[in-house]
């Protein structure tokens, strides 16, 4: 199987007054695993379905393998999706089910069992093919619908929350053998999702979205670490947030609550940015008096183990800091004030 | 959920509304099951209650058949106070099982028979206010676009020209098509009636269940000829269609009527209307262009229209035959039974052999052939065979068979089986014998 | 799927009371006839035999299986493509289309078989042109092919109606799904969505089925009487003959309206329907593109000018002065709704607190036989289902004979017999007209998904709370299919009617019909009271239509 690469290119779409879509374009690379990711509603879905040739762009191109496939109906453009239902066909059998994309294909016989064989062996399902899909386990179901998917060999594979409807566990061991099956099938595949963690853990990029723009595409830590806007730094992880304006010519950022922050050489600072920076990377220390810059008041203190996480108010403000904790440490009580040093390169200056 | 609970509201208001119009029970309320259409009830109620201030008359409209069984289910409570109807043969019914109360009409003027049927029951339980005779409808546009001549006598619908042509009603459907075929059984004679009656039917279109069901396809022009009462034409004439009507001359003359129902709840009112159904008013009515039916006191007749057929005058409708009412009525079932087995059960095997001795007699007016004469008179023959005597059909073992006796002789079912399997194979045999004469007088 | 609860024991014991007093009571009464000697009224089976023997009934019993397959076969192929068009596309005036598809089953009695024969008869208008330009004729309505030909245009919409809500009520992953493996069109259709859609199809097939086995209507008015139904009739209602054979064909009638129903149920059985797992969804509506629009149009419109002109030629009947033996009437004239205008008024009520009391019977009852029979594990649930069915095999005759046998003798306080109160007609009427809500809402139900249900009880609501505020709304659909159902063919119903009604006061619409229809004069005044009937079942159904699809954009179906 050769992976095709895919490239969505300045789409638009909308139904009736609410714009779904706007200007989206995204090129994803040939065998990679890439998530839509967002929050519900932001058309992360609804840009799938386009994919796969239900929905329809007012404007753009959608391109898989070089060749334009917007104009295609659904059932010619070889791209296999699987729904968050799952939608297995409750009058057919496993296997059934599995053969039925086969069978539109008018593969001979032979070749259609054989294909769903192995398509059935590669989920671990080789057993129970006579079943009906009521008879099966979420779990179970969820994997006929990817085996019915690969069966058919499509170019790319789509995957529509395909972990929503499974418990916790389970969740995590299917999202590996997932990624597993991927890198095996080589397929270039899109696993729409709305939980970051899933993201992270399994796909090689990810495209964040909000209210139907793309936000920033990038590898997981390139947005954890380079968040474009406020939306995906907060939407990846934790960040604190704080208001704020330039001074000095725009090489000191001075917080709503006074605090002041330097501004390295050659760094753009957007129009109503906000400091943002990662709990883990400031660190506490004692209150020196002449400091200009973060301090504040210990509220609460989280012991989590391996850190401790402090909430510090600033004024009206208020921020997390993680510190490591080894044996022995002595902690910060409630009530103490304390100055906050972020680490170099650290602080961020990031607007909406 | 507010408008389906409004919507509720209205829709119990309604009932309510509707029961408390179902509970009036007035103390001259007259009620009356009848199978006549409203265009015959209606005027009759209006001039009633005209006649008989105070009094209403509830009508209860029922086919016959319906009717019958709705007085027979509802004896033990009995809210009824007549039954009104045409067929004779229901009253006869009705009056075995003691469902009707025997009466005197004080009118005056009426005679005893019309035509060579008695007016009144003999033993006074119901009463003939209305006379009607059998006759043949036919729609002239239809006749002329299939170029049918005008009919005169039965023996004019046995003729090619009216092969599929012609509708009739089932005699055991329609109680006064029985009485015509039973005038033709006793006017000729039950062997010769017999194949006037399948000679006739070879040249049926259809043979409908219900009486309306003729008169309204000849209207319709969905079939040219009918075999119907006259007040069917003569009320189809007066709404506009083009129908025309004629009497045979051999006819009957049969009266519909009127009876008051055993334990009547208002009896009195009951005997008003009889009263008024045959007194001068009540007969004129019967004249008006939607009824149309001949009143039973000849002295009505004068208020009549120029054109309006009188049975007590007119020559062609006063040559009529004696007709033998105890022999029709120890006959009845079987003479319905033979019909439906042998014609209206079989009506498109009789038909095929009709048409084929149709063509051999096509064929025989432009080259005689002894042969072929022969055997279509064998065929004809075959086709006339009945599988019962006139004795036997009025045998009690018959009359067993049908009404449920403790005489063990065999069942309706049997004789069904018998009487079907019988037609069929005549029929059969006729048509191989037509077919071949046909072969012969080509 | 557990055991019963006493709920449910008291639910299944009031409707098995319910059928036993109104439908096993009085139609038993009138047919253990079938079973007893004449005469002697000893019991035997000889009737049976003889029914077998005689070559009529026999011939009668096959030309009805024959009339009835070939009903379905004609009837499908008339529903089909509404039902699809209207439910698979973006098709404007789809509630119209509904609408319009669902008229034929509004038959009023007598006229509407006028009308037919004044088009379609030998001499009717299509033929007269047919035989003036082409010269020959189509014998449309001689034979059975007739009674097949009028059938399906009577009782196609039983199908239109369920197929078209079971289509509704599939999850559009389903269809997606298959587009997405490739598949289109007609396959498409033939190898996911019609049979997703079975419950419903075989809901609305079976029911053609059987109402065209039980019909007697239809073959009477061609006269074509070797079918069993016609026979039963004719020999129930012959006066003065004690004939046990009328009977017996309505055993045999009953007994095979409950098989035709069993095996429709066996090719149900075992399988999974439910579809609607995320709880509705319904199938996408596809946009047409021009092209496909005018070929739309144009197969929806010549279905329904065909299935319609019924009721086309009601209208010029209603309308007309003169009408025989031409294309057209003669002239028209208003003077027919002038004569009925007076006294519609009361038949209007009438008509529509029955029927609507009648329809709302039926859907309580049928919501809940379906509702025990699969969803729990009664003993002998099914029979409920059969009994409730076999009603469809009982001719209106026998039941209004039996009622009157029943509840004549029963007094009320007043002294006036039960059977005499409105209410009994309602009572008659819901019987006979519950078959069709049952099969809607049995249908339904089949293709709700029990999760949907456990999810309710998971979250602490009981069986009852569940019943109504989870399955009820889902089942919305098909409950007010059958609710239209119900209601518009019990707002023309007759024959057990014209038994029942004790006077013009509360007598229906199609009571005042047949009074009318009895005579030349009447016709033109019966048919503008049909039109008045139709309309008003339609104006109902309409509504009853807006409100599903308001129902179901509510539910976030369409797109």
């Amino acid at each position: 199987m050769t992976a095709a690469g895919i490239s969505i290119r300045g789409v638009d779409l909308s139904y009736g007054p609410s714009r779904i879509l706007r200007d989206v374009s995204i090129e994803v690379a040939p065998g990679e695993l890439f998530a839509f990711l967002g929050p519900s509603g932001c058309g992360k879905t609804t840009l799938l379905r386009l994919i796969a040739g239900f929905a329809q762009a007012d404007r753009g191109t959608v391109e898989v393998g070089g060749r334009d496939i917007g104009r295609l109906p659904p059932w010619k453009r070889d791209v296999g999706m699987v729904f968050q239902s799952y939608a297995l066909w409750p009058h057919m059998s496993v296997r059934r089910n599995v053969a039925f994309g086969l069978e539109e294909r008018r593969l001979p016989r032979a070749e259609v069992e054989r294909r769903v064989d192995a398509a059935l062996e590669r989920v671990g399902l080789a057993a129970l093919g006579d079943r009906k899909p009521s008879q099966l386990s979420g779990g179970q179901q969820q994997r006929v619908a990817v085996a019915r998917t690969i069966a058919i060999e499509p170019k790319v594979l789509l995957l529509d929350e395909p972990l929503s409807n499974l418990d916790a566990k389970l969740r995590v061991q299917v999202r590996r053998e997932l990624r597993d099956l991927q890198q095996r099938l080589g397929i270039t595949t899109i696993f729409v999702t709305h939980d970051q963690e899933e993201a992270n853990t399994i796909c090689d990029r990810i495209a964040v979205m909000n209210e139907g723009v793309v936000q920033q595409v990038g590898t997981p830590i390139e947005l954890y670490a380079r968040p474009a806007n406020l939306f995906v730094a907060g939407f990846l992880g934790s960040a604190n947030m704080l208001e704020g304006g330039l001074v000095e010519g725009g090489r000191v950022f001075q917080t709503r609550g006074g605090a002041r922050v330097d501004v390295p050489a050659g760094t753009f600072v957007p129009a109503s940015a906000k400091l943002v920076f990662r709990p883990q990377d400031a660190a506490l220390g004692p209150v020196r008096d002449d400091a200009l810059g973060l301090s504040g008041v210990v509220v609460h203190r989280e012991f989590l183990g391996a850190t401790v996480r402090y909430g510090i108010a600033m004024g009206a403000d208020e921020i997390a800091v993680d510190a490591p904790f080894r044996s022995g440490d002595a902690l910060l009580d409630v009530g103490a004030r304390a100055s906050v040093t972020l680490a170099p390169g650290a602080a961020l200056f990031l607007g909406p | 959920m507010q408008t389906r609970r409004a919507l509720a509201g209205a829709i119990s208001a309604l009932g309510l509304l509707a029961s408390m119009q179902g509970a009036d029970a007035q103390a001259g309320k007259v009620t009356v099951v009848t199978s006549f259409a409203k265009d015959v009830t209606d005027p009759v109620k209006r001039a009633f209650e005209k006649a008989v201030p105070g009094v209403v008359l509830e009508v209860q409209n029922r086919n016959t058949n319906a009717g019958v069984k709705f007085l027979e289910e509802t004896r033990a409570g009995n809210q009824v106070d007549l039954f009104w109807a045409s067929a004779p043969d229901a009253f006869e019914v009705l009056k075995g099982k003691k469902l009707l109360q025997a009466y005197a009409p004080k009118a005056t003027g009426i005679p005893e028979k019309v035509g060579a049927y008695p007016i009144n029951d003999r033993d006074g339980f119901y009463f003939g206010f209305a006379a009607s005779g059998y006759g043949i409808m036919w729609n002239e546009r239809y006749a002329r676009a299939n170029r049918l001549p005008e009919p005169r006598e039965w023996q004019d619908l046995a003729k090619p020209a009216f092969h599929d042509h012609v509708s009739i009603a089932a005699p055991s459907r329609s109680g006064t098509t029985h009485l015509t075929i039973e005038a033709i059984l006793q006017g000729e004679g039950w062997d010769k009636g017999w194949r006037t009656i399948k000679e006739m039917a070879g040249n049926f279109r259809q043979v409908t269940e219900r009486s309306f069901g003729v008169p309204e396809a000849v209207n319709s022009g969905q079939v040219g000829v009918g075999i119907v009462i006259d007040f069917f034409a003569f009320s189809a004439q007066a709404s506009g269609f083009p129908v025309k009507f004629v009497y045979p001359s051999v006819s009957t003359i049969v009266p519909a009527n009127v009876a008051i129902v055993a334990n009547a709840p208002n009896r009195a009112g009951a005997e008003a209307f009889i009263e008024f159904l045959l007194s001068p008013a009540g007969q004129e009515v019967l004249l008006e262009p939607s009824i149309r039916r001949l009143p039973v006191n000849p002295a009505v007749y004068a208020k009549a229209p120029a054109d309006y057929p009188n049975p007590f005058t007119d020559p062609r409708l006063g040559k009529l035959m004696p007709f033998d009412a105890d022999l029709s009525e120890s006959r009845t079932a079987a003479v319905d039974t033979l019909f439906d087995q042998l014609v209206t059960f079989q009506l498109d095997a009789l038909k095929a052999v009709t048409k084929a001795l149709h063509d051999v007699d096509a064929a025989l007016a432009r080259k005689d052939n002894a042969a072929a004469r022969r055997l279509a008179g064998e065929a004809r023959d075959l086709v006339a065979a009945m599988p019962v005597t006139a004795a036997q059909a009025a045998s009690p073992e018959m009359r067993a068979a049908f009404a449920g006796g403790s005489t063990k002789g065999a069942r309706q079912a049997e004789l069904e089986q018998q009487w079907a399997a019988f037609g069929r194979e005549r029929y059969a045999q006729a048509r191989q014998k037509a077919e071949e004469a046909l072969k012969l007088a080509r | 799927m557990r055991g019963a609860t006493p709920g449910q024991v008291a639910a299944a014991a009031l409707i098995a009371a319910f059928l036993a007093v109104f439908l096993v009571l009085p139609v038993g009464t009138v047919m253990y006839v079938a079973f007893t000697e004449k005469g002697t009224g000893a019991f035997t089976l000889v009737n049976f035999a003889d029914f077998f023997r005689t070559e009529l009934f026999v011939r009668s019993l096959w030309n009805s299986v024959y009339v009835s397959a070939m009903s379905v076969v004609w009837a499908s192929a008339l529903a089909l493509p509404l039902a699809i068009v209207t439910t698979r596309f973006a098709f404007r005036g789809a509630a119209l289309v509904q609408t319009l598809g669902f008229l034929p089953l509004i038959m009023p009695p007598f006229v509407g078989a006028v009308a037919m024969q004044l088009l379609f008869g030998r001499n009717g208008s299509v033929n007269l042109l047919l035989d003036e330009w082409l010269g020959f004729k189509v014998p449309f309505m001689e034979g059975l092919n007739g009674v097949i030909f009028v059938q399906s245009l009577h009782y196609f919409p039983f199908i239109l109606i369920n197929l078209s809500a079971s289509l509704r009520n599939i999850d559009r992953a389903m269809e997606e799904a298959a587009q997405n493996l490739g598949s289109s069109g007609l396959r498409l259709f033939r190898r996911i969505v019609l049979p997703l859609a079975m419950p419903g199809y075989l809901a609305g097939a079976s029911l053609v089925f059987v109402k065209v086995f039980d019909d007697l209507a239809t073959p009477l008015l061609l006269n074509v009487k070797d079918m069993l139904a016609p026979q039963a009739y004719l020999r129930v209602t012959s006066i003065g003959i004690a004939d046990p054979m009328g009977y017996v064909i309505s055993v045999v009638l009953v007994v095979a309206s409950v098989g035709a129903m069993w095996l429709s149920a066996l090719a149900t059985r075992g399988r999974d329907f439910s579809t609607t797992q995320r709880g509705g969804g319904g199938l996408a509506r596809r946009q047409l593109s021009r092209g496909e629009a005018v070929l739309a149009w144009g197969a929806v419109g010549l279905i329904l000018l065909l299935v319609l002109s019924p009721h086309l030629g009601l209208l010029l009947l209603s309308f007309a002065t003169v009408w025989s033996f031409a294309p057209l009437p003669d002239g028209y004239t208003t003077a027919h709704y002038a004569r009925v205008f007076g006294e519609s008024s009361t038949y209007i009520a009438n008509t529509l607190v029955y029927a609507s009391l009648a329809g709302a019977i039926d859907v309580v009852l049928g919501t809940a036989i379906a509702y025990l029979v699969l969803r729990t594990r009664l003993v002998a649930r099914e029979w409920l289902d059969w009994t409730a069915m076999a009603a469809l095999a009982i001719p209106g005759l026998v039941l209004g004979i039996g009622y009157l046998r029943c509840f004549y003798g029963v007094q009320l306080p007043g002294g006036q017999p039960l059977a005499t109160l409105w209410i009994m007609i309602v009572l008659a009427l819901a019987i006979r007209r519950l078959p069709y809500a049952l099969r809607a809402c049995h249908a339904a139900m089949q293709q709700i998904s029990a999760s949907l249900e456990e999810a309710a009880e998971n979250l602490g609501a009981d069986k009852a709370r569940t019943l109504r505020r989870v399955v009820v709304p889902l089942m919305t659909g098909g409950i007010l299919a059958g609710f239209v159902t119900s209601f518009s063919t019990a707002a023309v119903e007759l024959s057990a009617t014209l038994m029942l009604v004790q006077s013009n006061s509360d007598a229906p619409l199609a009571y005042g019909l047949y009074v009318f229809m009895q005579s030349a004069a009447g016709r033109g005044p019966g048919a503008a009271l049909g039109v008045i009937a139709v309309l008003l079942v339609a104006a109902c159904t309409l509504a009853a239509h807006l409100v599903a699809e308001r129902d179901h954009r509510r539910k976030g179906g369409s797109a």
